[in-house]
């Protein structure tokens, strides 16, 4: 199963992002509907649409039995995901007095999970499973290590946090948590 | 366009299609006509058929109720015919063949055109259409009326008569009529067990064709109307308690006369509907009652169609049929939303339900949508696809439910309007449809309303994405994802619309790449789209020929992709019109002025906070460009790349950017070739740094000069004050004195520097000044600017006549794009404060944002409000000032050779130079100015002010007056075209000049045409040289002795040879004279003759002359006469030769000393204005200066060189004997013996001075005298009178006594210069 955290800026652009691949496995709640997917066209642009509408990690999931990492699971798409969960997330967070949103948007087979930081910091986590509340303690841990990070004079809201010892704590709290 | 409709399964499906020549115009106007009936009621409807038939189906008359109406453009796609039993309503059940004309004749024609339109459209093997109509419409009034019923069935003529609208509802309800009569049709096909057994033979089931079904069947078509009809007919009132009444014999019936089957007998048990339910052997029955449902609900008759769909649910509990029990949920829900529409007809009822009467139905629906998805995945892909498509519609339909009911402010007649509205379009309600529609309190608003949020609608919708999608067939893809997008943007969620649309594009693209390239199909232009795509073209390619050449590019449809493409980037935060797309006209760039802003538009671009996720801004910029190159619009890939390439450069990877770039470039070429007139405006930022003027080569520089200086140009003073410039050009103050001038028709060259911000290098098509005022001749430059570097070039032209030349900035033209100016003002004080306080404003704004999400765009930010700062100044520009042509000069040749001038220290000598003038004006005024080594310093020493009074003037007398080089300015002063002047300049050999130069200033400046009459222009020429200046004769020892008078001598033997010697200082002897020696050291390799002149007014002037020998010293002497300076011109202050103002006396010396301090000062003047040395090269010709200036005077000096105040002339006189007193000075008077001293005492000053007398008698003690010898008074003395004083005197002693006698004039010190002083020796002897 893995996991997809960005770290948004207020501006909505990405800080920090991170991909987790944990050892739980997929729950397979596979829909009848999407199996057998024709491959219907060879024009690039269809390649869009094959990767857009999620058939491209639908496919792997069935094939390769394990998830290949970063292979199948398109990047870009990810990125949209994340970026399309944010109209969802920008809405419930005025309607919501809680930083935690949980499964705040679903799309495809993709769950949406946010933290918005008083500072309009977002995170956005893409989960498979359900997790309420390990997500919760690996949101609060990675806003505690944020805003140690913030604590550096030269980093603003919208600096890219290319720290390495953000980095290596993030992906502690995500093995311990996801 | 399907619309997806919420009550879709209520809508009976009529389809409208142009028959014959039917303009396309008066084809809408009739379809229309006819879509106006969007309900009937059912008391419209004719229960009587033509031919006597009757179904169960048809309304009693005075039911209530309504049969909805929905008339689509287009028929639903063969592989759809699968759904025919399942749902019967995505078919048009009706066919209205929609003609004109008015021709009486043959109809014939025009019935066999429709027939044969309809064969094309439904090809056979389904059941649909039910009812085909051919209705002819009349363009004419009052023809006759043939009714061709009879013969042709189904042509009607719809007169044109004048409540026509009215007659065409007659004419629907008629059809519905038929419709509904042929529902029993088929509800009776399916009744018969064997049709029984193929409504359950598969997922999807399909009737075979009518005529092979069994005779009892078959025998329901018209030609042979059964008796069993008109039991149906005959019991009219199907009620709702009658229902199972009526109905149930009728199953009854039919089974028992038909064939007897193991179901059958199961069929006939079922009579009771308590024991059918009970006993659920078969699920068989389920899916006929739905059917049942689903043509009541279509009949309009909700009760019917409730009852029978819950009895299909009951069955459906109980057997896994995933598939019907969804349909029959939906059938409920449908029904339901019917009869609460029909209930609240006008009037608003629902007011007071506790629970949202809405979720009920949503329930279904969810459950519904459940089940779709649990049904097992078929075997083949084509029922898999109307799977899917069951799937997508159900989900539709429930956020529709929900976005109905959201979006009509709750639960009443507007959201109920809004779901069962069946227009060609959506129906959105007006409160979205309003301008603030995107206002986020408007939609939170209509949540709060409702208790609907946005969310939980999206999340409803959310479940059609997936995998699945890939399972429909293209049309319904497109249209699907349509709808959603279209939800997505109605709740105001962009983002996720934008990336619902790139699916849509995905779709469209795909079909428009492989509809060309791999069928090798062109749509031709002419034939329009049979869907709304324009790109239906399966399984028709060979009715229009499968040649792969494309015909023609029908340029159509582009716009909309283009449009698409467009909002999602800029969803995505991307304006990909960023670069415009211009026809190209080539506007004349100086026409429109540049404002403000536009300048500023650059500045705040540099600043502009980047937002948006740069990732999947990168990735969708490639697909826009990808995608446009696909359609081909070749000049909107070139604005796209370009605009991506300006707005994305900071993330954009080196790899990308010279994609895009190179994309651009192939595309404008491309564009180009096909003749396209819209090229792109220019696009890469600001490409000018900075442009200057190269520095015109030093003999082109004009420097404006006023009329005055014309005349008088030999003012000395600027030289010694130092500060101001001493010549009329000097290149290193030129600069930034404002303007620059340049010349007429001469080649001015502009160093522009180009940056380059990206890493490919950039072409330049053409580079040009943008200039204004005085023409500006020049070429335009092609230029390459290198990647990631700023480059200089040179553009050279000439202004082509006088005046201002105004350099606004530069034009630039991309290759393939328009040209555009770029102003660039000149840095003032108050452009870099306006432009650094844009500069903060823009800054201390940025990371702090004050809009979320989409809002901090800037289409859709309000506008802004901006603090208004007065009327802003105008620009500055590079100027410069061109004037008229100039003449030209060259130094041809000087006497100089190899530029190096070789002196002795002093020498004289000069040096020629010829100018030739090389332009064809002439020159008429010329001046000199030079330039050495030795005035640096010099003037830095005098303007540090250090020095002492005394060398201040010693410096500024050598700058002055010992120049190293001069000019004698009378001269010829003017030069015709291409003539030589040479002119002699004078130099002087400096100690310590090692190098100079001439500069030659000349000008026409007697031009009839300058345009102001004081001043002119002047241009200069430089020469430098180098000097060398040898130090060969030393002077030191400067001194000055008395020299007392010798009488004539007696002894001429002894003294001839000394008189020569005096004889040859032609000394007079009746004036005081001193001898003046110095020492002559000639420290270098050759003899000097070295000469001391004296130049003494009123003396004949003499001078001694030495050879002085390498390495030898000489002492040169000469006497002369002393003088005396009066009071007056004593006490003026040693002057300073400049004008300077404010010199301080810095010495704080006594009156006294500063007195004798004049005094010494003005007596050197006058010695060195008495005495001057010469020296020649012995055997050459060489000759100069020897200057004594660095000698200091001593006041022993001075004293010897002053005349005294008086003279005094002593003498001893004895009375016995004269003869003793002998020799001038010297007297040998006897001891013992009186004797009178005289002193005579004559004024030399030219005012009467009262004197005294001082004696000194040495040794005293041996002498007696008369009075004292001190302070013996005189008197006073007129000028020129002279007095004897006489006193007695003994001496005691024989020896030798040596007198002094003092004159003072009356009341000064001892210590005073004014006196005078001579003495006598007396030799005194004993008396023999």
């Amino acid at each position: 199963m893995s996991h997809h955290l960005f770290v948004l800026s207020p501006s909505d652009t990405p800080l920090y992002s991170l991909t987790h691949q944990s050892a739980k496995p997929v729950p397979s709640v596979t829909s009848p509907l999407a199996s057998n997917l024709p491959t219907w066209s060879t024009s690039a642009f269809a390649g869009t649409l094959t990767a857009l509408s999620g058939a491209s990690s639908a496919t792997q999931h069935t094939s390769g039995g394990a998830v290949r990492v970063g292979g199948g699971q398109d990047r870009h798409v990810i990125q949209m995901i994340a970026n399309a969960g944010l109209d969802v997330i920008e809405e419930v967070m005025h309607r919501e007095p809680t930083m935690y949103l949980k499964s705040v948007d679903k799309f495809n087979e993709w769950t949406v999970s946010a933290f918005i930081t008083p500072g309009n910091t977002k995170f956005v986590l893409l989960h498979e499973g359900k997790n309420d509340e390990g997500i919760r303690a690996f949101f609060m841990e990675v806003w505690e290590l944020y805003v140690k990070t913030m604590l550096n004079p030269f980093q603003t809201a919208h600096t890219v946090i290319r720290s390495g010892v953000f980095d290596s704590r993030v992906r502690a709290s995500a093995r311990k948590h996801l | 366009m399907d619309t997806h409709a919420f009550a879709s399964l209520a809508h009976v499906q009529i389809l409208l299609i142009p028959v014959g020549l039917i303009p396309q115009a008066s084809f809408d106007v009739y379809a229309e006509e006819i879509r106006s009936y969007e309900s009937l009621k059912l008391g419209e409807i004719p229960t009587e058929t033509k031919d006597g038939k009757a179904a169960r189906f048809l309304p009693n008359p005075l039911a209530t109720g309504n049969l909805h109406l929905s008339f689509p453009t287009h028929p639903p796609p063969r592989s759809h015919y699968a759904l025919s039993l399942l749902r019967p309503s995505h078919f048009p059940l009706a066919v209205i063949g929609v003609a004109t004309g008015s021709q009486s004749g043959s109809l014939t024609p025009l019935y066999s055109q429709f027939n044969t339109s309809l064969n094309d459209i439904f090809p056979g093997g389904g059941i649909y259409p039910l009812v085909k109509n051919c209705w002819l419409f009349e363009e004419t009034e009052g023809t006759e009326n043939p009714n061709c019923g009879d013969t042709l069935p189904g042509l009607i003529v719809v007169p044109r008569i004048k409540n026509r609208k009215l007659h065409v509802g007659t004419l629907l309800g008629d059809l519905c009529s038929q419709i509904l009569a042929e529902f029993e049709t088929l509800v009776q096909a399916s009744e018969n067990p064997l049709g029984n057994e193929y409504l359950n033979a598969s997922l999807m089931p399909s009737l075979p064709p009518l005529s092979e079904l069994p005779s009892p069947l078959s025998s329901l078509a018209r030609s042979d109307p059964p008796p069993t009809i008109t039991s149906f007919t005959s019991q009219p009132d199907v009620s709702r308690n009658s229902f199972t009444l009526s109905a149930a014999p009728a199953l009854k019936r039919n089974t028992s006369t038909n064939v007897p089957n193991a179901r059958q007998g199961t069929l006939a048990v079922q009579v009771q509907k308590k024991r059918l339910s009970t006993i659920g052997t078969s699920s068989s029955h389920a899916r006929h009652f739905k059917m049942l449902g689903d043509f009541f609900l279509l009949a309009g008759r909700l009760e019917d169609a409730v009852i029978w769909y819950n009895e299909a649910l009951q069955i459906f509990r109980s057997t896994p049929d995933y598939l019907w029990y969804a349909c029959t949920l939906e059938g409920l829900a449908t029904a339901a939303i019917l009869e609460a529409w029909s209930v609240t007809q006008g009037l608003n009822s629902s007011a007071t339900s506790i629970k949202e009467p809405w979720t009920e139905v949503s329930d279904k629906l969810q459950q519904a949508i459940i089940l779709y998805a649990k049904t097992p995945a078929p075997d083949g892909e084509q029922i898999h696809s109307l799977l899917t498509l069951l799937y997508c519609e159900c989900v539709l339909r429930q956020t529709r439910l929900l976005f109905a009911v959201w979006s009509s402010k709750g639960w009443g007649p507007l959201a109920f309007t809004t779901m069962l509205q069946s227009g060609p379009k959506p129906y959105i309600p007006p409160t979205l449809t309003s301008d603030d529609k995107d206002n986020w309190l408007n939609l939170e608003r209509l949540s709060s309303v409702t208790g609907i949020t946005r969310s939980s609608i999206s999340a409803v919708l959310t479940q059609i994405h997936g995998p699945w999608l890939l399972h429909l067939g293209q049309r319904e893809r497109i249209s699907i994802l349509e709808a959603t997008a279209s939800f997505y943007a109605c709740l105001g969620y962009r983002r996720k619309e934008a990336y619902i649309l790139r699916e849509v594009l995905g779709c469209v693209m795909d079909l428009i790449v492989c509809g060309r390239e791999e069928d090798g199909f062109s749509h031709p232009s002419g034939v329009p789209p049979t869907s709304g795509l324009g790109i239906q073209n399966t399984g028709q390619g060979s009715n229009w020929g499968a040649l792969g050449i494309r015909l023609s590019e029908s340029a159509a449809g582009n716009e909309g992709v283009l449009n698409l493409l467009k909002y999602i980037c800029r969803i995505l935060g991307i304006n990909l019109e960023l670069v415009g797309l211009v026809s190209d006209t080539c506007p004349d760039t100086h026409s429109q002025t540049l404002t403000l802003t536009d300048y500023d538009e650059d500045t705040e671009e540099e600043l502009r906070e980047s937002s948006g996720w740069p990732e999947l801004q990168v990735g969708v910029v490639r697909e826009a460009v990808a995608v446009a190159e696909a359609l081909p619009d070749f000049p909107t890939v070139a604005q796209f790349a370009l605009s991506s390439l300006k707005s994305l450069q900071g993330v954009l990877s080196p790899s990308d950017q010279y994609h895009l770039y190179s994309t651009a470039s192939r595309a404008l070429i491309t564009a180009r070739r096909r003749g396209d007139s819209r090229v792109v405006e220019y696009w890469s930022g600001r490409p000018i740094v900075s442009i200057s003027i190269a520095p015109l080569p030093s003999i082109r520089i004009p420097m404006e000069k006023p009329r005055s200086i014309q005349h008088k140009v030999n003012d000395l003073k600027p030289l010694i004050q130092g500060i101001a410039d001493p010549f009329l050009y000097n290149p290193r103050k030129a600069r930034g004195k404002g303007q620059t001038i340049v010349v007429q028709n001469e080649v001015l060259e502009f160093v522009i520097t180009l940056q380059n911000p990206y890493i490919f290098e950039l072409e330049l098509h053409e580079l040009s000044l943008s200039t204004s005022g005085v023409r500006f001749d020049s070429k335009p430059l092609h230029i390459v600017i290198p990647a990631n570097s700023l480059h200089q070039v040179v553009l050279c032209g000439s202004p082509a006549g006088s005046g201002t030349l105004t350099i606004r900035g530069c034009i630039v033209q991309a290759p393939g794009g328009q040209a555009r100016e770029y102003i660039l003002p000149l840095y003032t004080a108050e452009e870099e404060e306006r432009l650094s306080r844009k500069r903060r404003a823009i800054l201390s704004e940025s990371g702090r944002s004050k809009s979320v999400g989409l809002g901090r765009y800037l289409w859709n930010m309000p506008a802004r409000r901006t603090s208004t700062q007065g009327p802003e100044s105008p620009f500055r520009f590079l100027e410069c000032k061109v004037i008229r042509d100039q003449p030209l000069l060259r130094i041809r040749r000087t006497s100089v050779t190899h530029g190096a001038l070789m002196l002795y220290d002093g020498e004289k000598s000069t040096i020629r130079l010829t100018l030739e003038n090389v332009s064809n004006i002439p020159v008429d005024f010329l001046h000199f100015a030079f330039e050495d080594s030795t005035i640096e310093p010099a003037q830095k020493a005098l303007t540090e002010g250090n020095l002492s009074v005394f060398d201040t003037y010693e410096t500024e007398y050598r700058l002055l007056h010992n120049p190293v080089f001069s000019w004698d300015c009378e001269e010829n002063k003017s030069i015709a075209p291409s003539q030589n002047l040479t002119v002699t300049l004078g130099c002087f050999g400096k100690v310590g000049c090692t190098n100079g130069t001439i500069h030659i200033s000349y000008a026409h400046a007697e031009d009839p045409d300058l345009e102001s009459p004081d001043a002119f222009y002047v241009r200069q020429v430089s020469y430098p040289l180098m000097v060398t200046v040898y130090h060969m004769l030393e002077c030191t020892g400067m001194d000055l002795l008395q020299f007392p008078s010798y009488p004539e001598c007696e002894r001429r033997s002894q003294l001839n040879q000394r008189n020569d010697r005096l004889k040859d200082l032609r000394l007079e002897h009746d004036a005081s004279w001193c001898l003046f020696s110095i020492e002559v050291r000639n420290t270098y390799g050759s003899p000097f003759d070295v000469s001391l002149l004296r130049m003494q007014d009123g003396e004949s002037s003499t001078s001694s002359t030495t050879t002085i020998p390498p390495g030898s010293v000489s002492r040169l002497v000469i006497p002369i006469k002393k003088v005396l300076l009066s009071e007056v011109s004593l006490a003026i202050p040693i002057p300073t030769l400049s004008d300077r103002q404010f010199v301080v006396a810095q010495s704080s010396l006594s009156q006294r000393e500063q007195q004798l301090q004049r005094e010494l000062f003005w007596y050197r003047e006058e010695l060195f204005k008495s005495i001057s040395g010469r020296w020649h090269e012995t055997g050459g010709t060489r000759s100069g200066e020897l200057s004594f200036r660095n000698q200091r005077m001593t006041l022993h000096m001075l004293e010897a060189f002053r005349l005294e105040v008086a003279h005094i002339s002593l003498s001893i006189d004895s009375d016995q004997d004269d003869g003793r007193t002998l020799n001038g000075t010297r007297y040998y008077p006897n001891a013992n013996e009186f004797l009178q001293l005289r002193a005579r005492i004559t004024n030399l000053m030219p005012y009467p001075i009262v004197f005294t007398l001082d004696y000194e008698v040495n040794p005293s003690e041996h002498l007696v005298h008369e009075g004292v010898l001190v302070d013996l008074p005189v008197g006073r003395l007129e000028s020129g009178d002279s007095r004897e004083i006489v006193s007695s005197l003994c001496f005691l002693a024989c020896g030798r006594f040596e007198i002094l006698v003092k004159a003072r004039s009356f009341g000064s010190l001892e210590s005073d210069n004014q006196v005078s002083r001579t003495h006598i020796t007396a030799v005194v002897k004993e008396n023999t």
